[in-house]
């Protein structure tokens, strides 16, 4: 039997009807069709599915839509406002931290809410908080520099 | 991965969560924290678990028909799906809290995540060992998502917040429509994913002993990688010391050294009454890992888990009696 | 610095946007209307004869479009390479792994299609399994395939030089051995299809592939569907680093559904099914001599190695080949023998991972190269700087290396982790937990030879001008899998035409568009970088000439530089084109103005004067290799080297290590962009690293991977990654475009045998089996405490 829940999502409340095994990714995917959050693994291993929920980064393929009601939800498509990159988003491009760009929407998404949390972070404290988004391509050095160089020059 | 089909209850209150797990009891009902350990679980993997096929091997005949699995073979099922996950994700407000009680103790709630405790300079201050498994516990976002009150009722014998809750002489308090009851957190396991947890109980919080001036604590986990690993071998103490830099109580926990995270008793009467100095070390160290029963499995072997605990005890009792002198 | 305006730069990566804001497209995001959904039936057994498959209560399931089996697909055989060709599209007479697929299901939902798979029953009796490579050939074994006797699939000996005659000169000599588990990619984006087909039976499928061209070749000839009406097109993709570059069962199963219910069919592996697919690193078990004279060169090398490969063939010879072949270089050798086998078990079949074949065989040779020189009582780095090959070389087994900045790599790193002071007294190891090592690598830049025999370009690419005027359209069916080669082209196509990156699009990954054989050997910037540059050079001569002829001068005269043609022997007078231009653009506000001539007029002109400007690029490399057998496997155009430094902490009472800092100096000839080729060593550096201290496939007797997930199967994670320092080495290689050859896969070549010959120095022990987990560390410190106290 489905529920009806509503939450917040990218700044719009939503009011929708999910199966009770409904996994918020899934709910972002493939019923709000917002795409940029990605499925790795679906057992938390790996954090390509990393959001915002009430501003803490949280793994949705772990997560039941249903425990998700009334939060607010931040998605990658929320970073940049009518085509206007973030510091963040600019940071990763300049620096080169992307390369197949698979794990960049959870990156992207756990280093918004470190930078929220503490603005100046050293290198240690950026590792330590992507530590559960793992990365095959970049060694984290290039993600690492950019988070770095984002706080370095601090919020435009 | 795919989930089974089941459905989701969400009481408001606690009361409520206690008359629902009460009336589907029946049917299969299963409590949901944070899920981060629930829901791998009750994922559907792609190939069967190992019990469906390979009790069968050494039959004539196999069949991908799980059906014909279950229904000749007799071995250790996976249990079937429940069809109910009660999720206490609205009870928040109630269960996810750490205060300090007027005695001194720690009372924090089952749903606070790793996450809190990691973040709380209380915790941290008196109650070190749980800060540290804390820190030692998955990723952040494991820490974010998954609870106190999850990681003691999972009863794996490497839960990291577990260990530690254990060597700091936690209770626990559990409700049911039947009233309250408190557990000794040692006592809890029975076997690995098995606890004293009656059908319809709750675990709604966790209290932690006063920390009284010359009492330290610490945890330390032995694992592959730096984050996201599964311990090789666990280890946590709480000890008191006196003026004269004596110890006068200590409790040592061990994890993924047997079937549920263990206390280390021969160690307690080879530390008590004494100073902690190099020989007594290596007395402790012997003794903890006299107590353990590791097997072999491919996180690590029984022998190297063994020698392991005699080096963890050594790390984890002169970091907190460093912590217990420093508090005096 | 260079004279290049585009190139040699850390220009962005073109989809650098799409990728940081989720719009970047990966297959599982794509939908099609009436799109149905796939699922694969898995052998849950290692080995054993299908007796029946029934799959009547799968199709009577409401939902279920289609059930497919071997009975629906037949039973032509394919594989990688022509002569192997080993598997089917579905098992029909056995099974030889757990994971072998035996049926597929699209239905209208993908928990349907899922359940569907769960009501096929297949009987099975079960038939011994190999698991065991040291054992595979034994008499009595099981036989996994008719076709490999003594479930030997390939088996390579090769003899170059005269290694009696280097025994019999080497002053040491000293025979090691080492081994490794089979390892996995560990991409982060599962393998993901999407198939459909047209009216016209066009059948069109998107995949998360490396190989557009292989792939498209082997559905046509796997389905029996005409070649050109089966295109291929990868989008994004999420890393494949090698296991992504063979056709799949799924990528079969898939179209063979979308032919069979005319309706678009996707599907999505699980982790699980990433991990059961397998098609990743071998499993090695490498035994060498060498000797050494005197003065540190080398005398010889006596070279054995035993791989599993899995249940197929797959890639697997090619890596049997490169295992031996890729260490006729960095050093001079003059005398090798290799023998190497590589066996059949009931295991996921095993073929390509970053640095192919030649990872566990460069880690082995360089720990000896550090024994020896202890043995010598000589510097490591010294004993290595006195063995390097110089540009011009060519190695025993003829490869000839056109460029090489070996030395130069070296010394870089050497100086950069200041080695001769932390390394601290000659050949002494500290054994105080805080070490340093060394070692190099040596790696093709593009394979010489195509998979099957064959006259094909290697990589064309056809580059077309907007015919308004201005844009400039890249078509390639090179794949970009993260690695960032759309970038390369595009970068490659500004420099050229002297315009700005933002005025490229690269259309790639796409069988339809040009041909490229793929992202494997480390063979794209070198290869379609040569095909690109030949069409960029081809589209400027004709809009050039078209000025020039508008004009009435030579073309020579002209040149365009920075988006405008410019004259290089004076004023010339561009006004009639530019009133041409203004009198098609009445009403555009955004009309071109100053006294040159725009890339966007001139472009224009082109077309004005020429029609639809198109220009087409090729490359094949020339004849390259010896004449012996297996002697294609190895050859190059150019070979990349690499040096790096590894510096550890290890616990010396749990075992753990940590790596505090990685050096590293890779020879790319010349970096086209400069963060990417970075990239592509941090990369490296972790993917090594982590084969080095945790990554392995721990298998139970059944045959099952019991780490069949990303939690238990352990890659490095931000934490376990030290700092990385990278520098590039520029030797300007005379194949390769602008002088630039690989990076992709050389540089993970000497991870490995850095951090052992580091871990050595911390610990003072040596392990032989791969990865080293703390508990093998103090498993070993205490057999040498205990054969000291003897
Ligand atoms: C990627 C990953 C890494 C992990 N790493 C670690 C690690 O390093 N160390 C570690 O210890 N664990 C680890 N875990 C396991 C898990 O995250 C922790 O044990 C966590 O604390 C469980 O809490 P939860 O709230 O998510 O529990 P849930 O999954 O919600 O519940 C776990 C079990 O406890 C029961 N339960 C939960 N709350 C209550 C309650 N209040 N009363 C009664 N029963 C209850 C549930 O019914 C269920 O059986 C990891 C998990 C993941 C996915
Ligand atoms: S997809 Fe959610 S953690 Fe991997
Ligand atoms: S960029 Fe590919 S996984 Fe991070």
């Amino acid at each position: 039997m489905k529920k009806i829940i509503s939450l917040t999502v990218n700044g719009k409340v939503v009011e929708v009807a999910v199966e009770p095994g409904r996994t918020l990714l899934e709910l972002i995917r493939d019923d709000l069709n917002l795409p940029g959050t990605k499925l790795g693994c679906g057992l938390g291993d790996c954090g390509s599915c990393t959001v915002l929920m009430d501003g803490i980064p949280t793994f949705s393929c772990l997560t039941l839509a249903i425990q998700a009601e009334g939060c607010r939800i931040e998605t990658v498509e929320s970073l940049s406002q009518d085509g206007h990159l973030s510091k963040l988003q600019e940071k990763f491009i300049e620096k080169g931290a992307i390369q197949c760009g698979f794990c960049t929407p959870g990156m992207l998404m756990t280093s918004t809410e470190l930078l929220r949390r503490n603005p100046g972070p050293d290198e240690h404290e950026i590792r330590e908080a992507i530590s559960g988004n793992l990365c095959r391509c970049t060694g984290y050095q290039k993600i690492v520099e950019a988070v770095q160089g984002h706080s370095e020059e601090g919020e435009k | 991965m795919a989930l089974p089909k089941f459905d989701v209850l969400c009481p408001d209150s606690l009361d409520e969560a206690c008359d629902m797990l009460e009336s589907h009891a029946s049917e299969g009902i299963k409590i949901l924290a944070g899920g981060t350990d629930l829901l791998v679980n009750i994922k559907l993997p792609v190939i069967a678990p190992r019990a469906y096929v390979l009790e069968s091997s050494t039959s004539q005949l196999v069949s991908t028909h799980s059906e014909e699995l279950w229904k000749d073979h007799s071995g250790p099922l996976a249990p079937p799906s429940p069809a109910y996950l009660l999720s206490l994700h609205r009870l928040r407000n109630e269960l996810e809290r750490i205060e300090e009680l007027p005695d001194g103790s720690l009372l924090v709630g089952a749903l606070t995540t790793a996450r809190t405790l990691q973040m709380s300079e209380l915790v941290r201050l008196k109650w070190a060992a749980l800060a540290e498994g804390a820190d030692a516990l998955g990723s952040p976002l494991v820490r974010a998502r998954g609870t106190l009150g999850g990681n003691i009722c999972n009863a794996r014998p490497a839960a990291d917040l577990f260990v530690p809750s254990v060597a700091l002489g936690a209770k626990l308090g559990v409700v049911s429509i039947h009233g309250y009851e408190v557990i000794d957190a040692s006592e809890f396991a029975l076997a690995p994913g098995k606890t004293r947890l009656q059908s319809g109980q709750i675990l709604v919080e966790i209290v932690y002993p006063a920390s009284p001036p010359g009492t330290g604590s610490a945890y330390y986990k032995l694992a592959q990688r730096k984050a996201l690993d599964i311990s090789v071998v666990g280890a946590g103490v709480r000890l008191t010391i006196d003026s004269l830099l004596k110890i006068t109580s200590v409790s040592l926990a061990l994890g993924a050294v047997g079937p549920t995270p263990i206390v280390a008793k021969t160690v307690i009467d080879v530390l008590l009454g004494k100073k902690l100095d190099d020989s007594t070390l290596k007395l402790a160290a012997t003794a903890a890992a006299s107590d353990a029963t590791p097997i072999d499995d491919h996180r690590g072997s029984a022998l190297y888990r063994k020698q392991m605990i005699e080096v963890l005890t050594r790390k984890i009792l002169t970091t907190a009696y460093l912590r217990a002198r420093r508090s005096l | 610095m260079s004279d290049y305006r585009i190139l040699n730069t850390r220009a962005p990566r073109v989809d650098a946007w799409d990728k940081v804001t989720g719009k970047a497209q990966y297959t599982d995001d794509l939908k099609r209307p009436g799109m149905l959904y796939g699922a694969i039936l898995h052998s849950p057994i290692g080995h054993g004869k299908i007796l029946n498959i029934d799959t009547s209560r799968a199709e009577n399931l409401p939902g279920v479009k289609a059930v497919i089996t071997w009975k629906d697909v037949g039973t032509q055989p394919y594989g990688v390479s022509p002569a192997r060709y080993d598997e089917t599209i579905f098992c029909f007479d056995k099974v030889r792994y757990v994971g072998d697929e035996i049926a597929a299901v699209a239905a209208i939902d993908p928990d349907i299609a899922r359940e569907a798979v769960n009501l096929i029953r297949v009987d099975f009796e079960p038939l011994p399994l190999v698991l065991d490579p040291l054992h595979a050939m034994d008499e009595g074994q099981s036989q996994l395939h008719e076709m490999y006797d003594h479930n030997i699939c390939a088996k390579v000996n090769w003899n170059f030089g005269d290694i009696e005659e280097g025994r019999s000169e080497a002053a040491i000599l000293r025979t090691d051995s080492l081994s490794s588990k089979m390892q996995d990619g560990a991409f982060m984006e599962p393998q993901s299809i999407l198939a459909e087909v047209d009216g016209a039976d066009n059948l069109t499928m998107w995949s998360s592939t490396q190989a557009p061209h292989y792939i498209q070749r082997t559905i046509a000839m796997a389905l029996n569907h005409p070649l050109h009406k089966v295109r291929v097109i990868k989008p994004a993709v999420g890393g494949g680093f090698g296991p992504k570059a063979s056709c799949s069962t799924a990528e079969l199963a898939i179209c063979m559904l979308a032919l069979k219910t005319r309706r678009p069919v996707k599907f999505t592996f699980d982790r699980e099914q990433v991990f059961l697919h397998g098609r990743a690193r071998h499993q090695f078990h490498h035994t060498m001599t060498t000797g050494i004279h005197r003065d540190g060169t080398l005398a010889f090398l006596e070279h054995k190695c035993i791989l599993d490969g899995g249940a197929y063939a797959s890639f697997g010879i090619a890596t049997v080949y490169y295992a031996g072949s890729l260490l006729g270089g960095p050093y001079r050798l003059k005398n090798m023998k290799y023998d190497g086998y590589r066996v059949v078990t009931n295991k996921p079949a095993c073929g390509a991972q970053r640095g192919h074949g030649a990872v566990i065989a460069r880690a082995l040779f360089e720990v000896q190269l550090d024994r020896l020189a202890e043995e010598l009582g000589m510097d490591p780095v010294e004993l290595r700087l006195k063995n390097v090959m110089e540009a011009g070389e060519t190695t025993c087994n003829e490869l000839f290396v056109s460029s090489f900045g070996m030395k130069e790599a070296l010394e870089a790193v050497r100086d950069s982790a200041a080695w001769k002071r932390k390394r601290g007294e000659l050949g002494q190891t500290r054994a105080n937990g805080t070490g340093i090592g060394a070692a190099c690598g040596f790696f093709v830049s593009g394979a010489g030879y195509p998979i099957y025999r064959s006259k094909t370009y290697h990589a064309t690419v056809v580059i077309k001008l907007e015919e308004v005027g201005g844009g400039v359209t890249v078509f390639s069916g090179a794949a970009d899998i993260g690695q960032g080669s759309d970038t390369v082209l595009a970068m490659i196509t500004a420099e050229e035409l002297g315009v700005e990156l933002n005025d490229i699009r690269v259309e790639s990954g796409d069988s339809s568009r040009s041909v490229d054989l793929g992202a494997y050997s480390s063979r794209t910037t070198l290869m379609a970088g040569h095909a690109c540059r030949e069409a960029a050079q081809d589209v400027k001569r004709q809009i050039l000439q078209a000025v020039a002829t508008r004009l009435e001068i030579p073309p020579e005269s002209l040149e365009i530089k920075a988006g405008k043609v410019i004259s290089l022997t004076g004023e010339i007078d561009f006004s009639e084109i530019r009133r041409e231009f203004l009198q098609e653009h009445k009403g555009f506000m955004d009309t071109p103005e100053g006294p040159e001539l725009t890339f966007r007029e001139a472009s224009r002109i082109a077309f004005l004067e020429l029609g639809s400007v198109v220009g087409t690029g090729k490359y094949k490399p020339p004849p390259l290799g010896g004449s012996f057998k297996g002697a294609t496997v190895g050859t190059s155009p150019a070979f990349g080297c690499s040096a790096q430094i590894a510096e550890v902490k290890v616990d010396l009472e749990t075992g753990e290590v940590s790596v505090e800092r990685i050096t590293g100096a890779h020879d790319c000839g010349f970096a086209i962009n400069r963060t990417q080729v970075e990239g592509q060593m941090q990369g490296s550096m972790m993917m090594g690293m982590g084969e080095a201290l945790m990554e392995q496939k721990i298998f139970d007797s059944e045959g099952r991977i019991l780490n069949r997930n990303l939690a238990e199967y352990k890659i490095p994670t931000s934490l376990d990654m030290p700092h990385l320092e990278s520098i590039i080495v520029e030797s300007n290689e005379p194949n390769g475009p602008y002088g630039a050859k690989e990076v992709g896969e050389g540089a993970i070549m000497p991870v490995i045998p850095s951090i052992l010959n580091a871990i050595y120095d911390a610990t003072g022990v040596r392990i032989d089996e791969l990865p080293v987990t703390p508990e093998r560390i103090v498993e070993a410190l205490q057999k040498k405490k205990l054969e000291n106290e003897l």
